[in-house]
Parts: structure tokens; sequence; C-alpha cells
């Protein structure tokens, strides 16, 4: 059996980072499957799902490191009148850290619940905002 | 104060109610793939841009579409009026309409808008034809400006020979109390724009053009070798106006390249909004200068 959900946020800030554990905990029920998988992923190339522990201090230095790897002010190709959206691409650098974060995380589901580790939380990680974003929910099992 | 002079709001949610005027928005304009922008996103990109107000503009080419408009002078005011903190209304009207002076005074009287956008190229016509001064008389008598594309347009049907620059001299020198601007600073014929500024204080400008590279190295191109920046400094600095022409371009990274360049702060104060507030005749009542 599959069950799927959308979650969507307005995100408010140029990089953001939202734990959206408790929103995808929610969906679980809805589904009525016990026993499978549950996968979050986003629908956009901007923005990325990662799993960390949810702190003040390691949210500032992923961020402050996915900087120093992807700095805004360096010469990227992907800065170009795109004929497809009719506008012009100035967000390389949220395709980049979207590409390192990954865009989706899986948890076992057992007996119900989600099966994670105490520091384990679900991250949405905004790359380009502020935006309207949507995260897609699936769960596989029986 | 930060004012964004050209936004267009063809895809703001409370406009967007009929699904095949929205896909009209977006053949006509060629954007796709952005979808429609409920209030509060705008106002989050207003958050993170800095702008604290922003020109929106509509769009009548009813003659060439059937008569339908394709965003309307009374979805400004319905748009401002959802926002009067933030939100400053231009009208349109389309010149080849036989009612276009009694739209525009409508506009103007009725609605209270704050100025007229025309575009040459998509509309068809030249600045200078006699058939436009009755709408320029009109301006006049309210006192109300003129925002002009002038220079590339990425719409289908537009003809750059309406807009180029020198096409609008005759216009500048015959209405010398009519602002008007000519926006996206004419690009690529920014000299030109630069060299009519010089010689006529009721012409404008606006930064709404990114159509190579990044914000940065764009601005960077346009703002300081194309045209010196000197000469915008020095001579031109009371009439070039921060404008995005967003959707087609992005405010966050426009608004945060134009302060990198290397412009007095005194500058930058009249490039942000003080030019702005100039160009419109003053804020429309009711609305405070942050």
């Amino acid at each position: 059996m599959m069950y799927m959900e959308s979650i969507s946020l307005l995100t408010k800030k140029y990089n953001e980072y939202t734990v959206i554990t408790q929103q995808v905990r929610d969906i679980l029920p809805r589904s009525g499957i016990k026993n499978g998988m549950i996968t979050v992923v986003t629908k956009h190339t901007t923005t990325g799902i990662t799993v960390n522990e949810a702190l003040e201090c390691l949210e500032s230095d992923i961020e402050v490191f996915l900087g120093r790897l992807i700095p805004e002010d360096y010469p990227y190709s992907h800065a170009r009148m795109l004929r497809d959206y009719g506008s012009t691409a100035g967000n390389p650098t949220g395709h980049l850290k979207a590409m390192l974060t990954g865009n989706h995380c899986h948890f076992p589901v057992v007996d119900g619940e989600i099966v994670m580790g105490g520091a384990q939380e679900i991250y949405f990680c905004e790359f380009d905002g502020p935006a309207h974003r949507t995260i897609n929910v699936a769960i596989q099992g029986e | 104060m930060f004012i964004d002079i050209h936004v267009h709001p063809a895809f703001y949610e409370p406009i967007n109610a009929d699904a095949e005027l929205e896909e009209l928005r977006h053949e006509t304009l060629d954007i796709h793939k952005n979808g429609t922008a409920p209030l509060e996103h705008i106002f989050n990109q207003m958050h993170c841009a800095g702008l604290d107000y922003l020109c929106l503009l509509p769009e009548d080419y009813r003659t060439q579409q059937g008569g339908k408009v394709l965003v309307s002078n009374e979805e400004i005011r319905t748009l401002v009026d959802m926002a009067p903190d933030k939100f400053i209304g231009f009208a349109s009207v389309d010149p080849h309409d036989p009612e276009a002076a009694e739209r525009l005074e409508h506009a103007f009287g009725e609605l209270h808008l704050s100025g007229l956008k025309l575009h040459p190229g998509r509309q068809h016509f030249y600045p200078s034809d006699k058939e436009m001064e009755p709408l320029y008389e009109i301006c006049e008598k309210y006192g109300k400006p003129i925002i002009f594309h002038s220079g590339l347009s990425w719409e289908p049907d537009t003809l750059t020979k309406y807009c180029r620059p020198d096409a609008f001299e005759e216009l500048a020198a015959s209405h010398p109390d009519l602002r008007i601007c000519l926006a996206h600073f004419g690009w690529p014929w920014c000299r030109e724009v630069a060299m009519l500024m010089l010689k006529y204080p009721n012409v404008y400008t606006d930064t709404g053009a990114l159509y190579f590279d990044c914000a940065q190295e764009f601005y960077l191109q346009m703002l300081t070798k194309d045209v010196p920046m000197t000469w915008i400094d020095r001579s031109l600095r009371h009439q070039v106006m921060f404008g995005s022409n967003n959707p087609r371009f992005e405010q966050i990274r426009m608004t945060q390249a134009i302060e990198k360049l290397g412009f007095r702060e005194s500058t930058l104060e009249l490039i942000r909004g003080k030019n702005a507030i100039d160009f419109l005749g003053g804020l429309p009542e009711g609305r405070k200068a942050i």
C-alpha cells in the first residue's frame, strides 16, 4: 500500500532551516499504515531535506559551512536568462546547497511509529527563499 | 526609504482567481514556472530585499487581445487597497483604444492611481505620435508621471524600434513639465538614456535590467562601465530610481547588488527612494516616508 500527503510552507528568509518532524509524524496515522517506510522528499531543486539535531548552534554551523563551500560571490555559470522561465537565473547557490543536503530522507515505520534516533529531527532547508514550498511525504507498507 | 518603482503584479494571488486569465498572463509576458504569489509571500520578499514600497504596474493591450485587459487599473486599485502601506498603484491604457483618454481620466480622477505605465514596443506606438498628446495632457493636468518601457523587451510581439531612447527626445523636449521614466535604463542603449537625462531634467530612469550574468555582475557592467559610475554619482544622481522589473528579475539580489557598487551613501539614498518620491510628485496621500 502507498499513501501520500503534502506539506506546504511559506518560507520567510533567503536561507532558512525548518524542523518538520511533527508535521511528518502527524501524517502517519492518517495513512493507516503500521509497518513500512516513510519517505520525505522536497519538490524543489533549491531546497533540501536533511536529518540532524535541532540545535541553534548546529543550524548556524550548517549555514556557515554551506556558505563557505558555496559563496554567493563566485562566478557561477547559472547566471543567465532562461528562455523556459523568461527570467534570469540567480540561484546557483541554492541548487548547489540542495545538492549537498540531498532532497529526501527515509525512516522505517514499525507498529505505527516512525523509528528515529533520540537526537534526530527532519529539517526542511530553504536555499532560495522566501518562497512557497511543497514537501511530499510518501508512506509505503501495510 | 526603499521603493521599487517597477513591479508587475500579474501573478499576485488575489487577482488570479481566473485560470484562463492567469495562462494569458504567462503567455503574454513570457514568464513561466513561477506560479502565483500570495501577498504574504510578497511581503516576505519585500522584507528580505529591504523594500518599503512597490509601485505596481498594470498592462492594457486590449486592442491586441480581443478586448481583454491583461492587468487592469481596477485590479491595481484592489491590490493597493489590500496593502496601502506597501503598494503604490499605476494606471495603464491602450493608446489605440478610442476610450483611452476617458479611461485615464477615470484612473486618475476616480481610482486615484499615481502615474501611467506605457509600453511603446508592445503597444506599437512612437512616444512622439500626435495621437498620444491627449494622454500626455491628462498626465500634466493631474501632475502624474509616466513610466515608459525603453530598450529591450523580452515580451513577445514587441518591437524595439518604438522604445529606443532617442524616440523619447521629442516628448521630453516638448513637455518639460511632464516627468517621464525611460525604464530599464534603456538597455542596451544606456548611454543614450544618460544623454537624455543630462539634457532633460524631466527624464528619469530605473535599474530594472538583468539580461546577462548575476545581479552584481550586470549592475557592475551597466551602472559603472556602460555608464561610468561617476556620471551617475555626480551628474545624474537625482534621476536614477531603483526598479527591479520583478517578477522578470529578482528583487533581493538586485537591492543587495546596488548597495555594493561604490556610490556615495547620499546617492544611494536618492536611488533607493528619494528620486522615486520626486518622480511621483510625493507619496500618495496617507503614505508615510519611512
